[in-house]
């Protein structure tokens, strides 16, 4: 029996039982804990790595629509549809299965950070994690739902809890974005299931041809609910907020997978389940990038919050994915992918420097900043490692996903490509005039005795900036894997 | 069988009840001074007996492909699979109160006995209803539960507000009462016939009556069931009244009034009488509507839990509506999505406030600011506490939100869609209502010091523990479940 993906999705689960029993009274204890909690995120992503390696062989040699691993359990079948606890793995969900168990990997490495209420804060981070895993894996749309469901409590504790001043606006703006988020997937579930015709809830079944006013309508209602959640301009106001207020470990899982869930959503089922309107509407798409793009990249400038610039960064980079969604061309989407992959660590890393600069130097104010390379030329160049693969620099992960989008938007939205390559420069200069902010010019006083990373800290950012490299000089060996999951994007697009 | 057979057979589960009541009341009188312990064992026997008297009925039903075991009184009374689904509900519900009810009895040790013979009656009426199709005895197993749930209510009481609620309770329900009275008695004016299912066929002879006579039986019955217009009770009754009593009132009174709802509007009134089926999604849109935006400004627990209930009882209408054919031309099974439902509520129910019970025996007061914290105190009480709401409020992907996405779907088969669309709105509301509570349990730290929840026997909190855990078990065998509930709703579909 292939339980590959049960055991990606409930192991840090299962280890988050285990951890909720634990004692926590003394330092030695919470380590315990942590250790626990670590165990579980491991088991899932070491699976997760050695599964995607044998994967790729797989799609490799098969070639087509093929996923790598399915599991197909039948849930309930007493009512007007079946449901299936169906799990898949293909081409699109393995790289982002990597990205994300690296990113809580980091995340529970980064809970050494944390002193105060340890079990609960593993506790909850494994079962964000659950949910994660299981809406990547999930090809059932109620079980797409209860997953993306599970999201939204333990992530609003999460912020609540071990945020700063302000963390209980942010996490309430979080929740309500993600309440409707939540509302308009279960719409869309239930309009697909009632008039597909298909009698389950199957996404592989319901691949039916919808009448087109229940496609129209179906695809509106999943384009927004995935936009709230990749924090498409205008409604990514959620993730400004949240990403300032939430402590370093949160906002590293929220910029490194929250996005990354929203754009997988909208290539999964906006695309593949409507693909008619999607093609339709898809200058409106386009449309969207644009605005974001320069919302996001001009907004970041004029940030003086470091998290808030970072924040906007991600609007703008979420940008550039959805001008490939938009765009909707084989070259462009397999971009899109790599470029989740490459914004995932880079802006995981991103976050966890801003939190280690913000800790040492005790202000979140750019220009309050200065001169920190010297005392923390390490903590500088893990930054600029990050800002590099956002930028696109070759031999990164941003890079190829970048220039594939770009090439591969170009012939079908030609003055947009041009107008979000723009924007590029814009965010570009940004993080540049940031690292020279915060990093370079004269040195402060007050920062005199700023310490560098240190061991916690090169725990947590070694393996991204690893993935950063490790994406962008084998990118070759991931493009066919992604090629097959975005086979059939382009399949059901061009009518197939 | 001839019809004193069938009858015996037929009203064996409520016999068995009443006959345990009864009982346990004349032990009181010949033994005054005997321990609570005792009237709660017996309660639980006579509980057992009644369903395995149930289990003896559905080994009969297998049977029968009809899935009608006994029909009475010129199909007055049936014993179906449907009335053995509710009366199997109730019993459970009933046998979850008795095991959990230490709290509420050791404040009445003189008046345990009342208390466990009020539990057993108020089941064996709820049982009853679901049996009835015939006006007079729907009338009376209606009243019934009513006066008994109230009289617990009063018994029960701590404070004078726990009198005042139960007063309020019985003019709430009165008023229910009476609307369905002069409903059913309109029907019998144009009928001629105190057999529901004869309203169906003289619809068409006056349709301004028929169409008065569905609004009240309607209204009234959303009375019992806990939702708009008459569904003050619910908060009333979950605020002042012990939550070990609270929650099997009102779960007795869920179970009751959608039985009710069901035999009166599906089985009785049938696709022919189209009014209830305007009326009833309006309703159920006002209900939802209110419930849930009514339990965001919640300043207590036990009032939060009783909104959301009141919530989860409104998104049941939507199953009502569902029980033709769908969009396909194939059973849109609203009335399975309905009877899971129903389950779903009544352990939700009873597993809310027998948390709430356990608090209450900590000396833990009810406010959500008492409660702030909690998690700190006693983690175990936040997460049982948070399971149990969760799953009323439908946060996934716990069994309550995989009940409303089943109400929702099969509604929006029977073209209901705009009434799925209220019923997301809602859920999305009642999911932030509860998100709320949890956001005070767990984030803001309370000054009180630790407690445990050892003032609480074992048993009632294995009880509610299980009852809580029943709400994640749910989402995994939902299957079951359904097929029980199918079963069930096979005789009204």
């Amino acid at each position: 029996m292939n339980v590959i993906l049960s055991t990606i999705i409930w192991s840090p689960l299962l280890f988050a039982l285990i951890a909720i029993f634990l004692p926590e009274r003394n330092e030695e204890q919470r380590a315990r804990v942590r250790t626990i909690a670590l165990a579980g995120a491991g088991v899932s992503f070491f699976v997760t790595t050695f599964f995607a390696v044998l994967g790729q062989i797989g799609l490799g040699q098969g070639g087509g629509l093929a996923s790598a691993y399915q599991e197909n359990h039948t849930w309930f079948w007493n009512f007007v549809f079946q449901a299936h606890y169906d799990l898949v793995a293909d081409g699109i969900t393995l790289p982002l299965l990597v990205v994300v168990t690296t990113i809580f990997g980091c995340a529970i490495f980064h809970s050494w950070k944390v002193h105060e209420r340890v079990r609960l804060y593993v506790v909850l981070v494994l079962l964000v994690e659950t949910a994660v895993n299981g809406v990547l894996c999930s090809a059932d749309f109620l079980l797409f739902a209860a997953f993306w469901g599970l999201l939204l409590v333990p992530m609003y504790l999460l912020i609540r809890i071990w945020g700063g001043d302000g963390a209980r606006r942010a996490a309430a703006w979080f929740a309500g974005f993600q309440a409707v988020s939540l509302g308009l997937i279960i719409a869309t579930t239930v309009i697909v299931v009632v008039e597909a015709g298909a009698q389950t809830s199957d996404m592989g079944a319901n691949l039916t041809r919808l009448p087109v006013v229940a496609e129209t309508v179906g695809f509106w209602l999943s384009f927004v609910a995935f936009a709230i959640a990749m924090a498409v301009f205008p409604v990514h106001t959620w993730m400004i907020e949240a990403q300032s207020k939430a402590s370093a470990g949160v906002a590293t899982i929220l910029s490194g997978t929250m996005l990354l869930l929203g754009a997988y959503g909208m290539m999964r089922i906006s695309l593949i389940v409507f693909p008619g309107p999607a093609h339709y509407y898809s200058f409106v798409i386009t449309g969207l990038a644009v605005v974001g793009a320069f919302w996001g990249s001009i907004g970041a400038l004029r940030q003086d919050e470091l998290r808030r610039f970072i924040g906007y960064m991600n609007v703008a980079q979420m940008s550039l994915v959805l001008l490939a969604i938009g765009a909707q061309t084989s070259v462009a989407l397999v971009g899109a992918v790599l470029l989740l992959a490459g914004q995932g660590f880079a802006s995981a890393m991103l976050t966890l420097v801003s939190g280690a600069v913000e800790e040492r130097t005790r202000t979140t104010s750019i220009r309050a900043m200065g001169g920190l390379v010297t005392q923390a030329p390490r903590l500088a160049g893990f930054y600029l490692v990050a800002a590099a693969s956002v930028i696109g620099i070759p031999l990164l992960a941003g890079f190829t996903g970048d220039f594939m989008v770009f090439a591969g938007s170009f012939p079908e939205h030609r003055i947009a490509t041009v107008l979000v390559m723009a924007s590029v420069i814009v965010t570009t200069g940004g993080l540049l005039w940031v690292a020279n902010r915060v990093f370079f010019g004269p040195v402060r006083d007050q920062f005199a005795r700023v310490r560098d990373v240190t061991l916690l800290d090169l725990t947590v950012l070694f393996p991204l900036v690893g993935a950063v490299v490790l994406f962008g000089v084998r990118a070759g060996a991931v493009v066919p894997v992604i090629a097959n999951g975005v086979l059939e994007i382009t399949t059901r697009i061009s009518g197939g | 069988m001839n019809s004193t057979h069938a009858m015996t057979l037929a009203l064996l589960p409520e016999a068995m009840l009443v006959g345990t009541a009864l009982i346990s009341v004349l032990i009181a009188m010949i033994r005054p001074g005997l321990r609570p312990d005792i009237h709660r064992w017996i309660a639980c026997i006579g509980l057992v007996g009644s369903l395995a008297a149930c289990a003896l009925v559905l080994l009969g039903l297998r049977h029968l492909p009809s899935g009608i075991a006994v029909s009475v009184l010129n199909g007055g009374l049936v014993i179906d699979s449907f009335a053995m689904f509710i009366a199997i509900l109730a019993c459970v519900t009933a046998l979850g109160t008795c095991l959990i009810s230490d709290s509420v009895v050791r404040s009445i040790p003189s008046r345990t006995s009342a208390f466990y013979a009020l539990v057993l009656v108020s089941t064996a009426a709820a049982e009853a209803i679901a049996a009835e199709r015939e006006i007079t005895t729907l009338l009376v197993a209606l009243a019934a539960p009513l006066i008994c749930l109230v009289a617990l209510g009063a018994l029960v009481k701590t404070n004078p507000r726990g009198a005042v609620s139960s007063f309020e309770h019985l003019i709430e329900g009165g008023v229910g009462l009476a609307a369905v009275l002069y409903g059913l008695v309109l029907f019998y004016g144009i009928t001629r016939s105190t057999n529901l299912s004869a309203v169906a066929a003289s619809a068409g002879a006056a349709p301004g009556a028929v169409a008065l006579g569905v609004a009240l039986v309607v209204v009234g019955l959303c009375g019992m069931l806990g939702v708009f217009p008459l569904r003050r009770w619910v908060g009333r009754v979950a605020a002042n009244v012990p939550a070990g009593a609270a929650g099997f009132i009102i779960a007795t009174s869920v179970i009751g009034g959608g039985a009710a709802l069901a035999r009166v509007t599906v089985s009785g009134l049938g696709p022919q009488v189209g009014v209830w089926r305007w009326l009833v999604p309006i309703v159920a849109a006002i209900a939802l509507g209110y419930s849930s935006l009514s339990s965001l400004r919640e300043t207590t627990v036990s009032r939060l839990i009783g909104q959301l209930v009141s919530a989860q009882a409104a998104m049941l209408l939507l199953g009502l509506l569902a029980f033709t054919n769908g969009s396909r031309s194939l059973p849109a099974y609203g009335m399975t999505a309905f009877l899971g439902g129903l389950g779903i509520t009544a352990i939700a129910t009873l597993a809310s406030f027998g948390v709430l019970a356990m608090l209450q025996a900590a000396g833990i007061s009810d406010g959500i600011e008492h409660v702030r914290g909690l998690a700190h105190r006693s983690a175990p009480a936040a997460v049982l506490l948070t399971i149990s709401v969760g799953t009323l409020a439908g946060v996934p992907p716990l069994a309550g939100f995989l009940s409303r996405v089943l109400l929702i779907s099969s509604a929006a088969d029977s073209h209901y869609g705009w009434l799925a669309v209220v019923a997301i709105a809602a859920t999305a509301l009642t999911v932030m209502a509860a998100v709320r509570l949890f956001a005070t349990l767990y984030a803001d730290a309370g000054d009180e010091v630790p407690f445990t929840l050892g003032a609480t026997p074992l048993l009632s909190r294995i009880v509610a523990g299980v009852a809580c855990v029943a709400g994640i078990v749910l989402v995994v065998l939902i299957q079951p479940l359904l097929a029980v509930a199918t079963a069930g709703a096979g005789t009204l579909r």
